[in-house]
Parts: structure tokens; sequence; C-alpha cells
């Protein structure tokens, strides 16, 4: 019985002993108190919450040796052992903050980062298919984005004075070869993928990560979606043809399938086109996605796209528009993309991918065949983690290989051929060093090599950005950039060295209650560009040369109007180039000085509409009239269009979708054709390069099948 | 004597375990209901901040209880719901969820918990409503589905579901049927719930009022 008292009297006193007071002062680096924070006893429930002042206090019976630990959002968990041998304990507690994706500067030297999920995106995946005037077209949204040039007849982007061909797309880190839909000359085209499929872009118009080579002035990285949510069916009813789409999702993956077929031939048959169709464009499209979670946090993505499109149609003689002449295209697209991402341990991850594009055309112009193929193989492996608290490490290796040939057969009795089999391989290195949350700098390096030239390049790239107050913060990038000559030059001249570009760009940024203003400053210097030598275009050297410099302004306000958002920009450019056909240096036929847009999104609750418009203005574009001595010294008059859109929701699951473009009918002209020949009066006639129509009218009905009635299509539009 | 001796030693250990055991499930419940307590009526941040970090000093010193994460979640969404700068109440809701997946590792997939994370995801679209609605509303149905079907009894996973339900008939103008359906239910399963786990999640009845003048 004695030991069972004893046994009693020590367990009901052990709980009355001796205790502790511990208290201090909670502040972060600049000796500012950090009120809220959690100060404890490690494996205890004893501690306390800061106070306004940064104070706090609390009672402990723990005895002995413990730890003592402060949390608080943004700053580093504090740890310090504590010897609880006195009845008060001060402890002066200092937090680090931590360099937090909410927190730190981020480099917008030439950036616009969309990201529907991170916070600090002033252009977002969405605001790609709400843009009136774009019709659910990447390029044709990003055109309304400073740094572009619109360029009515092509469809494409063309950034900072640089050619089409000059502005790449990446899809999950992997690269695209030819990422538009096939047209007939002087008709715009389409990107081939969809921006409904993305849940984040990056568009950059300069300076941009070693990650991306082989591209020589933009860099557009798409990230497409992860595992779909839910079981769905979308079907769409358009004006220009129809699509059907089922997404099956479990637990740890998604499948997808998408069929869709256009064809024009009832639109242009209702409104009057400039162009002699024989065959409106046709095109069958079938596109396969499928997401799998693997192990705690992996995920592995594959896409596959595959299209067949032709059209026909004739081109008539400038000198005498009786004579007409047949040209028949025929083009069979694959893009295949597997990729994997997963982490490797806390601190390292892991992503790589495998890319395969196949593009196949077949020309038939009157009596002439063309055919042409080209074949592209990109792998990759990246690896990405932290040295340091405040050092992180990007690094990997890749392998581009291309394959083109080109086979023209004259009047099927000559044939004609050239092609050739490109392999790049290249390693890059970047690490981004965060100084504090307010200065970060990114230094990397990217080596290249070529099996065509047999020679290795090393494209040195780094930036800065530092913030200047709360909301506003300046960057700066600088960097050395290459690109492989167009197929098309490469197969005449397999030594052709990569062309290349320097960027230099100043940045200032301000970010204020969903208000966005920026101010971006740039030059560029090309060099080794592709020349024809004594304007033989079967005698290519890299003796080209060129810049682009310019300003550019972007305003976003999506607050002040309760329900509207909209966003202004304004390029100018100032660019020459020698480079292809050019006797000396001039400015090419695609750059405008001055770009303007204006894009106006309401929400109209009331109806349940959103209505918008987009207005873009171009001054007139360069051509070159062989009648006068002077090379391309001619000017069109500008361009301007005011598109309209309006997507209308009954009902949950259906959406009517409206949009027209260039409502007002201005007859833009973006060039000039001119004959090869003289006409009886000894001149050069010319004919006037147009919109194929005024207005590009567009109707859709969506409509989405699912077991909960709240999913709509309304993020794909 | 020895007998006795063995006994007493046997029956004093026994005593001792069962009653330190109990002292901590008393000490734990104690605390825990105080801060539940103060989480569903606390009237500013601060308060709501000290009570979550209580919330928290008692989930890491106790490693395998999911109330501690559970009810710290649930203060960080009532910050959410407090905060007006975007990029704020997506950090409380990041801590929301971070809370969440702890709970689930110790309790698994439970349907309180999921119903939870339907809440953040619900409470995400307000940040930006034009952009997050599409996506977030369809996933944030899903889940409160998800919870029901893990726990048909579970009112809150039906109370949210209603909200939702309200916001969409509201936003299409049309009449709110199905929310009112669900919020019958609800409240049903309000009245009918009962749990011996004195730390059962109890909110959701006030929204459920609310909600029903509505209907009414």
């Amino acid at each position: 019985m004695k030991i069972l008292l004893t046994m009693l009297s020590v367990f009901v006193f052990s709980s009355s002993v001796c205790q502790v007071t511990i208290s201090g002062r909670v502040t972060d680096g600049q000796g500012e108190p950090v009120p809220g924070t959690n100060v404890f006893l490690k494996d205890t429930y004893d501690g306390a919450s800061s106070l306004g002042d940064g104070s706090f206090e609390f009672i402990t019976t723990a005895v002995g040796k413990a730890d003592l630990i402060a949390k608080f959002i943004g700053y580093r968990d504090f740890v310090q052992p504590v010897l609880l041998d006195a009845q008060r304990i001060v402890v002066e507690i200092r937090l680090e903050e931590t360099i937090s994706e909410l927190k730190a500067v981020t480099i917008t030297a030439g950036a616009f980062t969309a990201n529907d999920a991170s916070r600090r995106t002033i252009f977002k995946a969405a605001d790609i298919a709400s843009t009136a005037g774009a019709t659910a077209d990447i390029a044709g949204a990003l055109n309304t984005l400073p740094g572009t040039q619109k360029v009515g007849e092509s469809g494409r982007l063309f950034v900072r004075g640089g050619d089409s061909n000059e502005a790449r797309t990446f899809i999950d880190g992997m690269v695209v070869l030819d990422a538009y839909n096939t047209t007939a000359p002087n008709t715009p085209s389409r990107g081939r993928f969809l921006p409904f499929m993305f849940k984040g872009t990056s568009f950059s118009t300069g300076g941009y990560s070693a990650e991306y080579g082989q591209a020589l002035s933009s860099a557009l990285v798409l990230d497409s979606k992860d595992k779909a949510e839910s079981t769905r069916t979308d079907i769409g009813i358009l004006s220009v043809g129809g699509d059907v789409a089922h997404t099956q999702a479990w637990d740890r993956g998604s499948v997808a399938g998408k069929i869709q077929y256009t064809n024009i031939r009832p639109y242009f048959g209702l409104i009057n086109q400039e162009i002699d169709w024989k065959t409106p464009p046709e095109s069958t499209e079938a596109v396969g996605v499928f997401r799998q979670q693997v192990g705690k946090d992996g995920l592995f993505k594959f896409y596959g796209n595959f299209n067949h499109s032709n059209f026909s149609l004739y081109h008539h003689d400038i000198n005498d528009n009786g004579v007409k002449q047949l040209y028949d295209l025929t083009n069979n697209y694959r893009y295949l993309n597997g990729s994997y991402i997963s982490s490797i341990n806390e601190k390292w991850s892991v992503h790589g991918g495998l890319s395969y594009s196949y593009i196949q055309n077949n020309t038939q112009i009157e009596f002439d065949n063309i055919l042409e193929s080209e074949k592209g193989i990109h792998a990759k492996t990246v690896f990405e983690g932290s040295l340091s608290v405040r050092v992180e490490l990007k690094t990997g290796i890749e392998v581009m290989q291309r394959n083109y040939a080109k086979s023209i057969y004259f009047n099927a009795d000559s044939t004609y051929s050239h092609w050739f089999n490109e392999l790049i391989a290249a390693g890059f290195a970047e690490v981004y060093i965060y100084a504090s949350n307010k200065f970060v700098v990114r230094i990397g390096t990217r080596l290249e090599y070529c099996n065509l030239t047999g020679k290795a390049g090393v494209d040195p790239r780094g930036s800065l950005a530092y913030k200047t107050g709360a909301t506003s913060q300046v960057s700066f990038a600088y960097g050395k950039f290459r690109q492989s000559a167009k197929h098309n030059l490469v197969s005449i001249n397999q030594a052709l060295d990569a062309e290349k570009a320097d960027h230099l760009i100043l940045n200032y940024q301000r970010v204020e209650n969903n208000r966005t203003f920026r101010v971006e400053t740039y030059y560029k210097r090309y060099e080794d560009l592709v020349k024809y030598e004594n304007g033989n275009p079967l005698l290519l050297t890299n003796t080209g040369k060129g810049f682009a410099r310019g300003v550019e302004l972007f305003w976003r306000d999506n607050h002040s109007i309760k329900n509207v958002d909209y966003w202004f920009s304004y390029s100018f450019l100032d660019t020459k180039r020698e480079y292809l056909d050019f006797p000396h240096r001039a400015t090419p036929a695609f750059a405008t000085a001055h770009n303007l847009s204006f894009v106006y999104k309401h929400f109209v609750p009331s109806i349940r509409s959103q209505v918008g418009f987009t207005y873009s203005y171009t001054t007139g574009r360069p051509f070159n009239d062989p009648n006068t001595a002077s090379f391309n010294k001619g000017k069109t008059p500008y361009y301007a269009d005011l598109s309209v859109n309006v997507a209308y929701l009954p009902r949950q699951f259906l959406i009517l979708y409206v949009s027209c473009t260039n409502v007002l009918g201005r007859d833009n002209i973006f060039g000039y054709e001119y004959s090869t020949t003289t006409d009886g009066t000894g001149a050069y006639r010319r004919r006037a390069i147009r919109q194929a129509a005024p207005r590009f009218l567009f109707l859709g009905i969506f409509i989405t099948l699912s077991k909960d009635k709240s999913v709509n299509q309304l993020p794909s539009l | 004597m020895k007998k006795v001796n063995i006994i007493s030693i046997l029956s004093a250990t026994l005593l001792l375990v069962a009653h330190s055991l109990l002292a901590t499930d008393i000490q734990y419940i104690e605390a825990m209901q105080k801060n539940i307590h103060v989480v569903y009526t606390a009237q500013s941040m601060a308060e709501l901040q000290e009570a979550v970090n209580a919330l928290q000093r008692i989930g890491a010193a106790e490693k395998n209880k999911w109330e501690p994460h559970y009810y710290a979640s649930f203060g960080y969404i009532m910050m959410a719901s407090r905060e007006q700068d975007g990029a704020k109440k997506d950090s409380y809701l990041d801590q929301a969820m971070a809370g969440i997946e702890k709970a689930k590792t110790i309790n698994g997939n439970d349907s309180e918990v999921v119903a939870l994370e339907g809440f953040v995801q619900m409470m995400r679209i307000t940040v930006d409503p034009g952009t997050r609605g599409p996506q977030y509303s369809g996933l944030a149905m899903q889940t409160f589905g998800k919870a029901s079907a893990m726990n048909p009894d579970n009112p809150r996973a039906l109370v949210l579901k209603a909200q939702m339900q309200f916001g969409t008939s509201k936003f299409f103008g049309s009449p709110a049927t199905d929310a009112c359906e669900t919020l019958d239910l609800a409240v049903t399963k309000f009245e009918a719930s009962a749990s011996t786990n004195p730390l059962a999640p109890q909110w959701g009845r006030e929204m459920a009022t609310a909600l029903q003048h509505e209907c009414n």
C-alpha cells in the first residue's frame, strides 16, 4: 500500500512543480515586429501568439532542455534550444524571410507570364479565349500585347522586328515545328493548339531563360493542363464545322479525345471572298490527351494531334486577270508530345519529355508538283532544385533532330530535290540568386553543337529584377540567342551557320489593385542572317545584319469599373535589316513603326453575357515597288480593325457565341504584289494584298454534358 | 503480503496509466474545445490567428490527431473570408490546404476533411470570380459530391453544395429548386446528426438557417 501511495503522491505532485515564464519579442530582418507569430515549445501545448508589438509571453511546466520554435507565414521556422532552469527566460526572436513565390520579385523583362494558378499574372490563359478578334487563337490574342506587330495576312506572331519563324512555340518545354495551320498564300493562319488546352502561357518577347534554344526573337511556352477533374462530353456546332470531345476522368488519371471537322465552304458561299477558291479549306483533326499521376507527385502527360487539310484555288495573273493558275495543297500534320515531371526529393525535381513533329505538304501548281516534308524529334531532361535557401539551379540537356526533304517534279518529267538532316545537341545551366525577396539575379549559359556546321556555340544570358517599392519593380535582361536558318535555306546550303541575335531589355512594372502599368525598352542586334550573294537565291551566306529597337507601353485595369476588364498596348519599333534579297539595309515588309491595341471586356450579369471588343491600329507597312529605284520605300495605308464578340450563357451547360472581325468593314491593305514582267507601258503592274473577306463572322453553340451541370465550356471560349 | 504487493503495484500501475491517459485526453479535449469555440466565434483576424496558432501547437504535439489540423484549416478559411486582398486570401487558403493534407494523412480520406477541401475550392473563386469561377465551381461541386458519397449524413457537405447551387441559380436567374432541395436535406441531416466524438465538427447550421430564408 505504501508503494501505491508513494506512486500516487508522486503523480499528483508532479503536475504542480516549477513553472517557467518565457517571454520576448519577434522581429523581422529590419527589426520590425511580426505580430501573430506562433511561439511554442516543441511537442507541448505551451506557447503564445506574438502581439501587435511583436511581444509574447507564456508559461510552461516543462522542465530540462526544450526547443523553442517560432513560425509565421512568409518566414523560415525559428528553432532555438532553451534550458528551462530559471523562473523567467527571455528570448529575442529574429525571423528570416523565406524567398517565397508570393513575395519574391520575378524577372519581368521581356516576359508576359499567364498562369491561372499564379496570383501576379497580368495576362491570363483565359484571356486568350475571350479576346475579341482573336477567335480563340493564341497568336491572335498575343497580338494585342506590346512587342508584337500585327501582320494581317499571316496571322502569325511577329516579335520586335523579327520574322515569324523567329518566334518559337514550346509545349511543356518541348519544341513544336510549325505551330500554325497551313493556309493559302496571303490568308491568315491559326495556331494549331487551342488555348483551353493550357493552364498557363509564358510569352517572352526577348531575354528568356537559357532553357529555350533555337529561338531568335521570342519563346512562347505553353503549359498543358494537368489531369482532368471530371468526366464530360462537349459538343460544338460552329458556322464553319463542328467538334465532339469526350473526357473520362478517374482518381489518378484522365483521358480525352476530340474530333473536329472544319469546312468553310458553306460560309464562303454566303459571303463574297477575294479569293477564287476551287475547293475552300477543309480540315479533319483528331486530338488525344492522356494524363496519369505516378507515385507521390509524379505526372505523366501525353498529347497527340493529327490533322489533315486541303484546299485549292486559282491564282490570277496580275497583268492579265483572265490567265489563272491552279494552286492545290494537301497538308498532313502530326504532333506527339510525352512529358514527365516528378520530384526526386524535397529539394530537387526532374522533368523531361520527347516530342515528335511531322509536316507534309503536297502542293500542285498547275502541272508542277512539290512534295515537302519535315520531321523533328526533340528530347530533353531538366533538373531543378535549390543549392541553398537563396540559390536555385536549373540545368538540363537536350537533342533536337530535324529532317527536311523537298522534291519538285517539273511537269512530271524532271525532278529537283533538296534535303538535310540536322542534329543539335545542347546543354544549359542557370542559377537564380536571391539576395532577398526584393532582388534576384539570374545567370545562365547555353552550349549548342550543330552537326551540319560542326560548330559549337556558347550563349550567355543574364537578367535581374529589383523591387523599387511594394508594387513596383525594375528588371533588366541581356542574352545571346541563336537559331538555325529556315529549312528552305539550309536545304540549299547545309553549311549555313545559325543566325544570331543579342537582346538588351530594360523594364519597369507596377501592379496595384488589379491595375498594371508596364514600360519596356530594348535593343536587339542581328548577326549572321542569311543573305543571297549577288541576289542569287542559290548562293547563300551568313553576311546579313540588322537591328531592332523600340519602346512599349502596357496598361491593364480590371478594377476601376465593375465587371469591366480592359487593356491598352502600344509599341514603337524602329528596325532595319539586310538579309535574303535585300540589296541594302531596309525595314522589312512585316515591320510597322507604331502598333496599338485596345481590348475591352464587359460582363453583364443581367443578361449573363460577356461582351467585348478589340480595336487594333498599325501604321503603314513598307513594300517594294520595282518601278522605283529605291528598295522597300513604299508605305501601305494604315491598318485598323474593330472586332466584337458576345458570349451568352442561357443555361449552365449551354453557350452561344458570336464574333465578328472588322465590323466597320475597312478595306485593309497589307502590301502589294507586283508582276514579274512589265506590261505594254514598261511598268510593273501591282495588285493589293487584301483581307480575304472584309469581315469574318463566326457563330458557335457549345453544349457540355456532365454529371453535375455546373460545368460548361466557358473557360474554353 | 507479497501477493498484496504485486496486486497493489499492478493496480497502481494500471490506475496510473489510465489516469495519465485520461488526463492527456481530457487536456487535449479541453484545449481543443476552447480553441474550436474561438474559431467559431472569433470577431477579429488577430483572434483567429491566435486560435489557429494554438491549434497548430496542439497538432504539432499530438501526432495522431487529425482534429487540430482540421480546425486550424477551418480557421484559415475564416481568415480568408475576412481578407480583401486576393494574394493574402490565397496564402490563407494555401495554409488551409496544407492543414487538410496533414489531416488526410492521419485520418485517411474522411468525409468532413473532404468537405472542407471543397470549402477551400469554393473560397478560391472569390479571389477572381471571372477567371476562377468556371474552373473552381465545377471542382468544388465535385468535391462536395465526393464528401457526400463517403458519408451521406455529412450535413456540411450538403450545406456547402447548397450554397454553390444558390450562387449558380442566382447567376443564371433560374429558380433555386435544386439548391433548396439540397438545403432541406442538409437541415434534416443537421437535426439527425450525433457523434460520439466530442470534437466532431458542428459548424454549418447557421449557414443553413441563413440560406433557408432564400427558399421561403
